[in-house]
């Protein structure tokens, strides 16, 4: 058999929990659950139908229950396995701080799912909420109980996570106008699109219908916030007041170089500051964990801005590119943080590069440039595991390494999904050594889904636009300023 | 934001003193916006009445925003005119007699740029040369800008900034699929409350009845919104409405209602016109 293409891992996060730690990653239109000491695959969901009966899940918790009722279950939770899904990517993976829920974005459908992670790695989806617009990003509070979900017109809603019984308080009646007649009235008439306006109310009117009015989401939900823009990242910080007392805030980005910082919820309507300084499309928001007051930010400029954000002070512009290279369009795919050994790590890769830079952050709040890291292909994701002082990088397999669209003439065997780089201890400076941990053989050797080899043109484009999308977020021309 | 090329009589004489883009500071910020100005109708209105408060217009529609920036220039050059013909009559009069002086010759500012798309219903510019009547300030301390004001106005001022906004006759879109599109929602408010300072004014008219009770809605005025049970603070925290016995004091509501174009041409129509004002709040306590 000739090797196949896996389809690369496009989220990949470590799940600590109370007993053992596990890999969430999404490929493809899947979830994969892998133990993070042995790279053992758990679970996939939505589960196979062909290989339900060798899934590992299936095979240790059938014997003792009923049969008939465990089957029934099976089908009802997972329609989707019967043919495709009605989604080809998961874009956004996230979870709860105690490792027990994962909230995972499914793309076409616009369904925020959340799953209970089960102690064997497999997932049980407790909820599908299918949002009106598609989002751009999901984070959760710090209590765990709130999802805050920015989508691609702007707004931020808040979801309980654990979706109640009560009967959601339908929020559209602000935005929908009751009308018992038309609005406009010949008197009212400003311009020519006024009129027809008001020409196809008094049409309406007379032939008594209704504007369809497309009703919203039918569970509880509330919008807390919204831009006149596309949504591209958000952050839920906490910072002290005093020794018992922390105000939250909600930071939140979007394609028009702002970045604005709210109250919490449920004064997310309070807008303290803006953070302006970008001059593109911002699509990344970094808030150290362990150092909550500093903000690194970057996206279509050719620089990061390291922030005071409380303040809306900028406090460093970091480049990001080499002087030669100046020109060409550079967009930030993540901005990630982490304390290994003692050192406070930021780590930045380009959309579509291979190259991981490495930035310390220092104690005055400016990052130091490091040593960049070189992978075997673009940078998608990657998940700190701190107590091996050790980071694994998933990488894209497919495309050519600097590449978003050049795939690879064949592929590899096994392909390379995740890479790991461990912290050599004892020096100032950062450096990075490989490891060849049997976890990433695992997890490389056991694969995702193939993607043929054989995959037409068309495909491949349609592939290559689910993972490199944020192109689309640079204005041309003439488009708007 | 280059202020310095918008208000010169304005400009802070210290050239050291400049902004982040290197540009001359002013010994004042702007104080009043109004967004969606169109030809400038309550900016020329409210420039004598308010004549050492900063005022700009934003504009999204490039040919009418050059046609304003061309009329404040006219109405500039017209008034530095007249102010130099009252000094001269005086003068003269002082000087008992002496010969008549030539109206010294200040270029008006073509206006020839904007005319080829200025549309048709905006008022015809000012002679510079016509007499007048002084107002006071001279035009000096209102401009306009172009802006996509949904996206961008929170660029253009800092926290608190500002003392009025003024939405005049806002577009109404009618069509519910495009009431995304209006200017006032709960969440651009929000916006509005982050640059007006406690205090400070936040000014709506509108000829459509619809579309007023829409931004009481918004505003989450009491008694235009059936308060839902349990939803928690809202924007209402940030404004209240002002009430109708302020309003008739308040001279800024008379320009609103009589000089904006679209006011006047409401008045032709024999329409109705809707007020409401809101006071920005102090910001609440923290939740």
């Amino acid at each position: 058999m000739s090797a196949q293409f896996q389809h690369p891992l496009q989220c990949l996060r470590l799940v600590q929990r109370s007993t053992t730690n596990i890999l969430i990653g999404s490929a493809g239109s899947k979830l994969y659950s892998y133990s993070a000491e042995t790279g053992q695959r758990l679970a996939v969901w939505p589960a196979d139908v062909a290989s339900s009966e060798t899934n590992p899940v299936d095979a240790e918790s059938t014997p003792e229950l009923g049969p008939p009722e465990k089957k029934r279950k099976v089908s009802s939770s997972e329609p989707q396995s019967i043919g495709k899904p009605a989604w080809s990517n998961i874009p956004i993976v996230t979870g709860t701080s105690n490792g027990e829920h994962i909230v995972a974005l499914t793309a076409e459908d616009k369904c925020v799912r959340v799953f209970q992670l089960q102690e064997d790695g497999s997932f049980v989806q407790l909820s599908e909420r299918a949002m009106p617009k598609r989002p751009s990003a999901i984070t959760l509070t710090d209590d765990d109980n709130t999802i805050l979900c920015g989508d691609k017109f702007g707004d931020v809603y808040s979801l309980p996570l654990i979706p109640g019984d009560k009967i959601p308080v339908v929020t559209k009646a602000l935005r929908s106008a009751k009308l018992s007649h038309p609005a406009a009235t010949n008197l009212t008439v400003h311009t020519k699109g006024n009129l027809r306006a008001l020409e196809q109310q008094l049409r309406l009117a007379s032939e008594g219908k209704r504007d369809e009015k497309s009703s919203g989401p039918t569970f509880e939900h509330k919008v807390l916030l919204g831009h006149v823009s596309l949504l591209t990242d958000m952050a839920y910080v906490s910072l002290p007041v005093d020794e018992n007392k922390k105000r939250s805030y909600i930071l939140t980005a979007d394609r028009d170089e702002h970045i604005r910082v709210s109250r919490g919820p449920p004064q997310a309507h309070v807008i303290e500051n803006y953070c302006l300084g970008h001059t593109s499309f911002i699509s990344k928001l970094c808030v150290p964990q362990w150092a909550p007051q500093y903000l690194i930010s970057g996206g279509g400029d050719n620089y990061l801005l390291v922030w005071n954000w409380a303040e809306g002070r900028i406090l460093q512009k970091v480049s990001l590119v080499d002087e030669a290279s100046e020109a060409t369009e550079v967009a930030v795919q993540g901005i990630w943080a982490t304390t290994l050994g003692d050192l406070r790590i930021i780590l930045v890769a380009l959309h579509g590069s291979s190259r991981l830079q490495c930035f310390t952050l220092e104690s005055d709040g400016t990052l130091k440039t490091q040593a960049s890291i070189q992978l075997s292909g673009n940078v998608l994701d990657l998940t700190p595991v701190e107590k091996d002082n050790t980071i694994l990088v998933s990488v894209d397999s497919i495309r050519q390494p600097d590449s978003t669209q050049e795939w690879r003439a064949s592929p590899a065997s096994p392909s390379t999904l995740v890479e790991a780089f461990h912290v050599k201890t004892g020096s100032d400076s950062l450096e990075w050594e490989p490891t060849a941990a049997s976890v990433t053989d695992k997890i490389n050797s056991t694969g995702t889904e193939e993607v043929p080899a054989t995959t037409e043109e068309k495909q491949r484009k349609e592939l290559n636009d689910s993972l490199y999308g944020l192109g689309h977020l640079r204005k041309r021309k003439g488009e708007d300023e | 934001m280059d202020w310095a090329s918008h208000f010169p009589a304005f400009v802070n004489p210290d050239a050291t003193q400049t902004n982040l883009i290197g540009t001359r500071k002013l010994l004042k910020d702007v104080e009043v916006v109004d967004i969606g100005c169109g030809f400038g109708g309550l900016l020329v209105g409210l420039a004598g009445l308010l004549p050492e408060t900063l005022m700009v217009g934003m504009e999204i529609r490039i040919a009418v925003l050059e046609y304003l920036n061309t009329r404040i220039q006219a109405l500039r050059v017209q008034q530095q005119h007249q102010q130099q013909k009252t000094q001269q009559q005086q003068q003269q009069q002082q000087q008992s007699q002496s010969q008549p002086t030539s109206s010294t010759s200040t270029p008006a500012p073509t206006a020839e740029a904007a005319d080829a798309d200025t549309p048709t219903d905006a008022p015809v510019h000012p002679d510079p040369n016509a007499s007048t009547a002084l107002v006071p300030g001279g035009y000096q301390n209102i401009s306009a800008i172009r802006s996509n004001t949904m996206k961008f106005f929170p660029n253009f001022f800092n926290k608190h900034q500002l003392s009025k906004i003024f939405i005049c006759f806002p577009d109404p879109h009618f069509k519910a699929r495009k009431h995304k599109a209006r200017i006032i929602s709960e969440t651009l408010n929000a916006e509005y409350a982050y640059a007006l300072r406690p205090g400070g004014l936040l000014y709506t008219i509108t000829d459509v009845e619809e579309y007023h009770h829409w931004i009481l809605r918004h505003f989450r005025d009491e008694s235009a919104v059936e308060e839902a049970e349990n939803e928690g603070p809202t924007v209402k925290e940030l404004f209240e409405r002002v009430s109708e016995e302020e309003l008739e004091k308040d001279e800024c509501v008379k320009v609103m209602k009589e000089a904006t174009e679209e006011g006047k041409k409401v008045t032709r129509n024999k329409g109705n016109k809707y007020v409401a004002v809101f006071r920005r709040k102090e910001d609440p306590e923290w939740a």
